[in-house]
């Protein structure tokens, strides 16, 4: 399998950063206040090293709990893809009651806080997935979200190891709250490369070689 | 589609089942309740249609994304607290059901469909709002807790570090006098630790003839709940005779019984010495350490005073050295004080305890003998005294004798009152001086 190109993962980050500006408006007008979405960076990381990844770079270490809101998107020809949406939970906790314009501090996520989150990870998975509808000029159909809050340790243990994943990088900043996230596109080996094929043909960049391993 | 509106209409939750025109297939009996329109009333209509035009316009828009692009969406009840108009059944109408949607795309018969599945969240909201009211409250009680608490320990410390430094003795004893809790000058004053003589009375450490007074002050105190002061000796252990004073005020338990005491202890020995040194000074001579002559008339106003009770004869004795001038000028006042103060022991010795001997004032010495017996007892005693005092005084270069003159007045054969004992005595010394004994 071949590594994408700094070029297209240029032309990636511009395409969710685009579609991020719906999301963006959409928020806004739910909560009535200014939301920044913005994704920085996008890569291809295993699924291993990403668990890696974001256990070191916890600031409250290990303990710290992630907010994962998952979607299953397919497409009719094949392609399959589960979108992962990953906060740390006391922020996303945090950025919800803001927008509930809620004062509370309780310890635990409430069944409605959850349901909101749920929502609000839609709202961004959505998003994020038009842009790749839009690359494949096809259409992608989508689960609805459902939330889990674990550790870090246990957050991908129900996917695949040798899954390659796309990760986005999502910033999210409301009033005085910054939140950083990622979206995650976890695709087999199929569907990564449909999806590479697709990259390279919509942005018109010479397809390398299938390199095998 | 009559076996699925079937199936529709037994779940608990609300269904409409939309169209590729988004027009409604399905619309179960739990929808049909709260929107107040029958299924075949909707049929065929749009959302819009059915509902009016008061729909979220964000519900309108992922029907359109799960019709077109087949995406899911929910709308939250948070977010979007009531997107349809739908009201519990057999309410008034006046306010809406809060709800969540769950949108998602169907594809059936080759068709896209859309479905919405609406649950009521009315139980869910009222359980979270009553959560969140108790872990507020539970907050602010654990701050106000935690605020008493920090209170607390800061008077605690503040009390300790005072008590430490303090340089009075500090003392809590329970109300039948047990310590519960002496600082360390306490504990230095007393000369034993809070261990050793915790759950026993401290009244227990003083002496015999000290403890009934305290104790019956201490009573008196507690059930009066008054404050306690006593002044009382105490011997400390390694010795030392000491005076001490007591000073507490009571503490009351939460139902307003007196739970015991608080207070100081001081040793006041010096101040008891000096006082005590005053007081001898004032009463007695301090060239012979006889009693002076103002103490000698109220001792003699006391005892007959006392006398008139009982049928006791009393003896006033007057006692004037011969020639005593002669021993000053002769061999100077120093002499002088040394033969004044050994008349004076020898005086002293011969009468008994109870007796009262003063220096009169210069040469003079005056004897109350508060039991006098009879006349032949009494000449013994004034024989006694005129022998003792005529034995010959060691003046370390040489030895000198003094004779002396002594009247006497017998209450009540001479005088019932003081002032004419007082001159009965003085005039038969004279009398005596003059060799008329």
């Amino acid at each position: 399998m071949r590594a994408f190109t700094a070029l297209e993962l240029d032309a990636l980050t511009e395409a969710f950063n685009l579609s991020l500006g719906e999301a963006t408006a959409a928020f806004s007008a739910i909560v009535r206040e200014e939301i920044e979405l913005s994704v920085p960076v996008v890569e291809f990381v295993a699924r291993d090293e990403l668990a890696r990844r974001l256990q070191s770079g916890q600031a409250g270490g290990v303990e710290d709990r992630l907010c994962r809101i998952n979607q299953h998107f397919r497409t009719g020809d094949g392609f399959a893809t589960d979108a992962l949406l990953l906060f740390p939970e006391q922020g996303s906790l945090e950025i919800v009651r803001r927008m509930l314009g809620e004062d509370t501090s309780a310890e635990h996520i409430t069944e409605l806080e959850q349901d909101a989150l749920a929502e609000i990870g839609n709202i961004i998975i959505n998003s994020c997935m038009s842009s790749l509808a839009d690359l494949f000029g096809s259409e992608i159909i989508g689960s609805l979200p459902s939330v889990q809050s674990s550790s870090v340790a246990r957050l991908l243990e129900d996917k695949s190891p040798d899954s390659l994943i796309l990760v986005a990088r999502i910033g999210m900043s409301m009033s005085a709250h910054n939140l950083s996230g990622f979206v995650l596109f976890l695709m087999d080996v199929p569907s990564i490369d449909h999806f590479m094929a697709q990259v390279s043909r919509l942005f018109g960049l010479p397809e390398a070689p299938a390199e095998r391993s | 589609m009559k076996c699925d509106s079937l199936l529709a209409d037994c779940v608990d939750t609300g269904l409409i089942l939309l169209d590729r025109a988004g027009r409604v297939r399905v619309w179960n009996r739990w929808i049909a309740q709260r929107a107040a329109r029958p299924a075949a009333g909707a049929f065929a209509l749009t959302l819009a249609e059915a509902f009016g035009a008061h729909i979220d316009p964000r519900l309108a828009l992922v029907v359109r994304e799960a019709l077109d692009f087949g995406w899911s969406a929910r709308l939250s009840h948070a977010l979007h607290p009531m997107p349809l108009p739908l009201f519990q059944p057999g309410g008034d109408r006046s306010e809406r059901m809060l709800q969540s949607i769950d949108v998602t795309p169907v594809d059936t018969d080759g068709q896209r469909h859309c479905l919405l599945q609406v649950r009521d969240v009315t139980e869910t909201v009222r359980r979270e709002i009553l959560l969140k009211q108790q872990a507020r409250q539970l907050r602010q009680d654990l701050q106000r807790l935690s605020r008493a608490q920090a209170e607390l320990q800061r008077s605690e410390m503040r009390f300790r570090e005072l008590a430490r430094q303090a340089p009075a003795g500090l003392f809590e004893a329970d109300s039948e006098a047990r310590c519960i809790f002496l600082n360390e000058r306490c504990e230095q004053l007393v000369g034993h630790k809070l261990a050793d003589i915790a759950g026993k009375p401290w009244l227990e450490l003083l002496p015999p003839g000290e403890e009934a007074r305290v104790r019956d002050s201490w009573l008196l105190a507690v059930r009066s709940a008054t404050r306690f002061a006593e002044e009382f000796r105490y011997p400390h252990p390694d010795g030392r005779p000491l005076w001490m004073r007591a000073e507490a005020g009571p503490l009351r338990d939460e139902h307003g019984h007196i739970s015991g005491f608080i207070g100081t202890l001081q040793d006041v020995t010096e101040f008891h010495e000096r006082a005590s040194r005053n007081e001898f000074r004032a009463n007695h001579d301090s060239l012979t350490a006889l009693l002076n002559r103002d103490r000698f008339e109220r001792h003699l106003r006391a005892a007959i005073s006392g006398a008139r009770e009982v049928t006791d004869r009393l003896a006033l004795l007057f006692i004037d050295l011969d020639d005593f001038k002669q021993i000053n000028d002769t061999h100077g006042h120093q002499a002088g004080d040394t033969v004044l103060k050994v008349v004076a022991s020898r005086v002293r010795r011969v009468v008994r305890g109870e007796d009262r001997v003063a220096r009169y004032g210069g040469d003079e010495f005056a004897v109350l003998l508060v039991d006098a017996g009879d006349d032949l007892t009494l000449a013994s005693i004034v024989a006694k005294i005129a022998h003792a005092v005529a034995l010959p005084i060691n003046l370390g270069h040489c030895h000198v004798r003094v004779g002396c003159s002594i009247g006497v007045a017998v209450y009540p054969d001479d005088g019932a009152d003081p002032h004419s004992l007082l001159i009965r005595a003085d005039q038969r010394m004279y009398g005596a001086k003059r060799g008329e004994l």
